[in-house]
């Protein structure tokens, strides 16, 4: 690798990024604890710089016609090299920059929608653990590298869901959270072991590089799966996917920025990473796309019925998710990036206003939120509409953009189930964010009495504090979607994997269009217009809904699993054997050496006389040991 | 180089020695007074050490020899000195009057110490060994549970006699077998000399006196009685910087006759073995903390002589090491007990329940220390451990390995013991949190990154061992 003259000032930059937000965490927590405005200052200070430096390294390498790798040896053995360093590329390049974007906007709404709570400075502490360990893991030029800071991701998503450990339910949600995202790991793991035994080397650069093809295909379809593990835990895709909603518990910006924008992103960040390994097995890809079709048709139904503003938002990340993930799998290496970035920025936005509403409202029910005049927040509730319309897909918002390329990439499958699976997921989408949209615009009925809780944070300050980074969410959401074609040209600069054809049936467009139109008439027929009973058709049936509700039984699904199979049949036969087999051998050893040691004890406890008898005893065994050791 | 420079380090602890025999006289004890001298001229002392570090030469008519394996040993022993006296501070267990003695002696051990990692005649070795010695006999009984010191002190003094005599006797057979009297010329006559029973056995005899200080097998009967009769920074002493001086000649011997055909290994497999076994097995009876850290060291001494016993450059560098691992694991142990220990009385086991809350640090630092001395990694205990075994292995000795990482399971028994004292057991009545000195915070936390990081990243230390190892056989 040759390293070009301005190598210096982009190490500095890629170190200064990666390092900052952990010096900032390891201060606050040792030092600032007790300042929450100082810690928060910290935090957002550094996180500022590492902005800069991302946007400054996009700006220089805005044209790279070659990735760039800083690599240093880290372990060798054998035929076996690890290097860490960093991966600086078109996608990685992007994807920091957009971790950045979020973690900075997400961090100063925070300061409104966190004062005051007690745990301030430990929530930014937290939120610069991630900042770093996400950052690392964009520029993260191998594999192992790549999953130590994946953990350190999940590890600061556990701390921030059970922020408010007081609370159960909260605790519970980030164990859950961190158990199924381990199962997920594992598998992951596993696969990197399978390709450092294979291949010898963890580098990203070499395993998308053609002397990957070298191995066997079976190989890399089971190595692929098994990494594809990881995402589906990260990415809370089917079968992993329940998660996701539960994680809710934490501060809303932290769904923001971890359970939206960035840190589940990451398992279709690693998708797009390994895209050219991945595209090496057509089996892999196709089982891809499956998963992806299935979780974003199951969370849309379950975020159909859900009355709960945030799990909206969450089941709809999943789908979006999947959404990407079909992208991808479809062979669509621009699409599945392009919808990752505009997602990025509208979820964000959706969970911020959200937040807003939640923080006026002191509520999480939609209907309650909007009876208690969410409307009349005009910036939040404008910002959100902007999002939700860039969510279902209209034009000219970003969502529709990137939608379409997905749908485009969908159409180019032989098998035509694939696009109505797409078609049908933009209809959900459109229908239950509307359905959330009108509620809150048009409620019926009174609104209960008011808590204390809620009024208790409604200062004028924390609101504009809030607003600014809406301001410039829906901004941003507004204008992205024009910037495909640059963006796709900038991606696939140096790009080794195969690039899909350009050209998609004409009707296409009008199809996605038909099936939102149709979806946000609906919605206003069901919530919207006067007269309208706010019940949606799903809800009509008691079956269906329950189904829904319960999230097609996938959580009593693995506690059923988890009582009957794990407990009962596994639990207790390794409850048996260490009691019975380990147990008994160690207390019997352990009880023979204790006796020893007492009978050695009670030698020296005797007098000096005995003990010098001892000493000369020894002596002479010794010397006259040298008589007898020649014989042998 | 000028023959006084190169005499430095000794001539500086000597001054020392001397100031506080200056203040013996002085009339009014005062004990604050007493502990900043003794910290400042320490720390001096570690200072006169590294700056010797470099230093090569031979004095008194080819008696002394300085080399870079002695003047490592002296800057490990000046660092031992030093962190002995920082737990001074409160130094109750001696009465106020006395403490000026207790630093006289803690120094003249010292500088007998370091006399002995550059003797090499062998009278000089057997005159330093005395010096230090004695001072030990006498430190000992300065504690002010008058009755237990004298005892512990006494069962010292006749069983160190007793070694002194063997060493003499062995040291007669020698040079009676040989007529060489410095380990220059032993090195040269041995190869040609092994067969004789004298020389055999004269060796053997010889290391005796060094097995009594190290404490290992058969000359071990004194530690337990003694570490638990000795004043806490005494015992320190006893357990960290005294064993240096003792590895130091006993690798500088060993490095002499390595060409003395196999009976020597033979034995010192031998003592090894039974000082790991019977160490390890008495301690995990024990329920004073000191008697269990007496048992424990007898036990360390038998790793240390797997590496002497090697007699390979890797097997004496190991030995260094560990030493080094010895030095800092054993004294983090040490703080912990003076600590908790505030009236400078013995402690149990059981007595350090609740430790975790009480101040977690020093849990943290006891855990640390305990797991170093186990070898669990990535402590540098571990390290030191595997380069000895790795050592031993290279030169044949794989059955001594696999009883010694035996040994090492059986001592994680009691080690955890302590362990889940310190953290699992609840005290019968709560104790309020302790309440420490900001330096001894400080201390416990560069003890514990000591022993981790140098765990993980041992090499410069390697290094230097190697280095050391290699001016020993120049």
């Amino acid at each position: 690798m040759t390293y070009p003259a301005a190598a210096d000032l982009t190490l500095t930059a890629a170190i200064a990024a990666t390092a900052l937000p952990l010096a900032a965490f390891a201060v606050i927590l040792l030092l600032t604890r007790g300042f929450p405005r100082l810690s928060a200052a910290l935090s957002i200070a550094a996180i500022s710089v590492a902005l800069v430096c991302a946007g400054l390294l996009l700006v220089r390498h805005g044209h790279l016609e070659t990735p760039l790798e800083y690599s240093t040896l880290w372990m060798a053995g054998g035929d076996i090299v690890v290097r860490v360093g960093f991966l600086i590329d078109p996608l990685s390049l992007l994807m920091l920059m957009i971790v950045a974007v979020i973690c900075f906007l997400v961090q100063v709404y925070s300061l409104g929608y966190m004062a005051g709570d007690p745990g301030f400075a430990r929530y930014y502490a937290f939120m610069s653990l991630f900042a770093w360990a996400m950052m690392n893991l964009t520029l993260a030029a191998s594999l192992l590298q790549l999953y130590i800071f994946w953990e350190l991701v999940g590890l600061s998503s556990y701390l921030l869901i059970g922020f408010w450990y007081e609370k159960f339910s909260a605790s519970e949600a980030g164990k859950k959270a961190f158990v199924m995202t381990r199962l997920g790991d594992v598998a992951f793991f596993i696969g990197i072991l399978l390709v450092l035994l294979n291949f010898g080397n963890l580098s990203i650069l070499e395993l998308n590089s053609p002397r990957a093809g070298f191995l066997p295909p079976a190989v890399v379809t089971v190595s692929a799966l098994l990494i594809f593990g990881g995402i589906v835990g990260k990415s809370a895709q089917f079968p992993l996917l329940t998660w996701l909603p539960d994680a809710m518990e934490g501060p809303t910006p932290v769904s923001a920025l971890l359970h939206s924008a960035t840190m589940v992103a990451a398992g279709v960040y690693l998708l797009a990473r390994l895209f050219p390994f991945f595209s090496m097995s057509p089996a892999a890809l196709q089982v891809c796309l499956a998963v992806g079709a299935v979780s974003m048709l199951l969370s849309a139904t379950m975020a159909m019925v859900s009355r709960d503003i945030k799990q909206v938002w969450a089941y709809s990340t999943i789908s979006q998710l999947g959404l990407m993930i079909m992208g991808l799998a479809a062979g669509d290496y621009v699409a599945g990036v392009f919808h990752l970035t505009t997602h990025a920025g509208f979820k964000a936005l959706l969970f911020l206003c959200a937040g807003v509403f939640i923080h006026a409202c002191g509520g999480n029910d939609m209907f309650e939120i909007g009876r208690r005049g969410a409307r009349h927040l005009k910036i939040p509730m404008i910002c959100m509409i902007i999002a939700a319309a860039a969510l279902s897909g209209v034009p000219p918002l970003s969502g529709f953009f990137s939608k379409e390329l997905i749908l485009a990439a969908l159409a180019g499958r032989p098998s035509p189930i694939w696009l109505a699976a797409g078609l049908l997921g933009a209809f959900l989408t459109t229908y239950y964010t509307f359905r959330l949209i009108f509620i809150i615009l048009f409620p019926r009925g009174e609104a209960q009495a008011k808590d204390a809780h809620a009024d208790g944070h409604n200062s004028e300050a924390g609101y504009r504090v809030m607003a600014a980074p809406l301001i410039v969410l829906a901004a941003v959401t507004g204008v992205l979607g024009f910037g495909g074609h640059a963006l796709g040209r900038f991606l696939l600069q140096g790009f080794p994997g195969p690039v899909p054809g350009a050209g998609h049936p004409t009707w296409l467009p009008f199809a996605a269009l038909g099936a939102t139109a149709a979806a946000v008439g609906l919605a206003w027929f069901e919530f919207g217009r006067r007269g309208a009973d706010q019940v949606g058709f799903v809800e009509r049936v008691e079956p269906l809904r329950e189904l829904f509700r319960r999230r097609w039984y996938i959580d009593d699904a693995y506690r059923w699993l988890l009582d009957h199979v794990l407990y009962r049949v596994f639990s207790a036969f390794c409850a048996k054997n260490d009691q019975k087999v380990i147990d008994g051998a160690v207390d019997g050893l352990g009880g023979s050496m204790a006796a020893a040691g007492r009978i050695l004890a009670v030698l020296h406890t005797g007098s000096v006389q005995f003990r010098l008898l001892v000493v000369s005893v020894v002596l002479i065994l010794l010397g006259l040991y040298y008589f007898v050791y020649p014989l042998n | 180089m000028n023959g006084w420079a190169l005499f430095g380090p000794e001539l500086f602890v000597f001054g020392a020695a001397l100031v506080f025999l200056a203040l013996c006289l002085v009339k009014s004890p005062s004990p604050r007074r007493d502990f900043m001298v003794a910290l400042s001229l320490a720390a001096l002392v570690v200072v006169a050490g590294l700056a010797a570090l470099k230093a090569q030469g031979t004095l008194f008519a080819e008696a002394y020899r300085v080399d870079l394996f002695s003047q490592v040993f002296k800057v490990l022993l000046a660092l031992g000195l030093f962190l002995v006296i920082c737990l001074c501070s409160r130094l109750n267990g001696v009465e106020a009057r006395h403490h000026p003695e207790f630093y006289l002696l803690l120094f003249i051990c010292t500088l007998a110490m370091m006399l002995l990692s550059s003797a090499v005649h062998l009278l000089s070795i057997y005159i330093a060994l005395e010096l230090s010695s004695y001072s030990l006999y006498v430190l000992v009984s300065l504690r002010r549970a008058r009755q237990m010191a004298m005892e512990a002190s006494l069962k010292f003094f006749l069983v160190g006699i007793t070694a002194s005599a063997v060493m003499l006797l062995g040291l007669a057979l020698l040079y009676g077998a040989t007529g060489a009297v410095t380990v220059h010329e032993l090195a040269r006559i041995l190869p040609g000399a092994a067969d004789r029973p004298l020389v055999q056995v004269g060796l053997m005899l010889t290391l005796c006196g060094f097995f009594f200080k190290l404490a290992v097998f058969p000359f071990h009967v004194w530690a337990p009685d003694v570490y638990q009769g000795a004043a806490h920074p005494a015992t320190a002493f006893i357990a960290t910087a005294s064993k240096i001086g003792a590895v130091a000649v006993l690798v500088r011997l060993a490095a002499a006759s390595e060409e003395s055909g196999t009976y020597l290994a033979h034995a010192l497999v031998a003592l090894s073995i039974l000082s790991m076994t019977v160490g390890n097995l008495a301690a995990i009876a024990q329920k004073d903390l000191k008697r269990m850290f007496a048992y424990s060291s007898i036990a360390q001494a038998g790793y240390v002589l797997i590496g002497i016993l090697s007699m390979s450059p890797d097997g004496y560098a190991a030995a260094i090491f560990y030493c080094l691992a010895l030095l800092v694991m054993k004294f983090t142990g040490f703080l912990v007990l003076v600590a908790v220990a505030f009236d400078g009385a013995n402690i149990e086991i059981a007595e350090l329940a609740g430790l975790h809350r009480r101040s977690p640090l020093l849990a943290m630092a006891l855990m640390t220390s305990l797991f170093s001395l186990a070898g669990i990694p990535p402590t540098i205990g571990f390290t030191g451990k595997f380069l000895i075994f790795n050592a031993a292995i290279a030169q044949g000795h794989l059955p001594l390995v696999l009883i010694a990482m035996v040994n090492v399971v059986i001592s994680l028994y009691y080690y955890l013991m302590v362990v889940k004292a310190a953290y699992l057991l609840e005290p019968a009545l709560d104790p309020p949190p302790m309440q420490l000195p900001a330096a001894v915070n400080v201390l416990a936390v560069a003890l514990v990154a000591f022993m981790v990081v140098f765990g993980v990243y041992p090499q410069a230390f390697i290094e230097m061992a190697r280095f050391a190892a290699a001016a020993l056989l120049k």
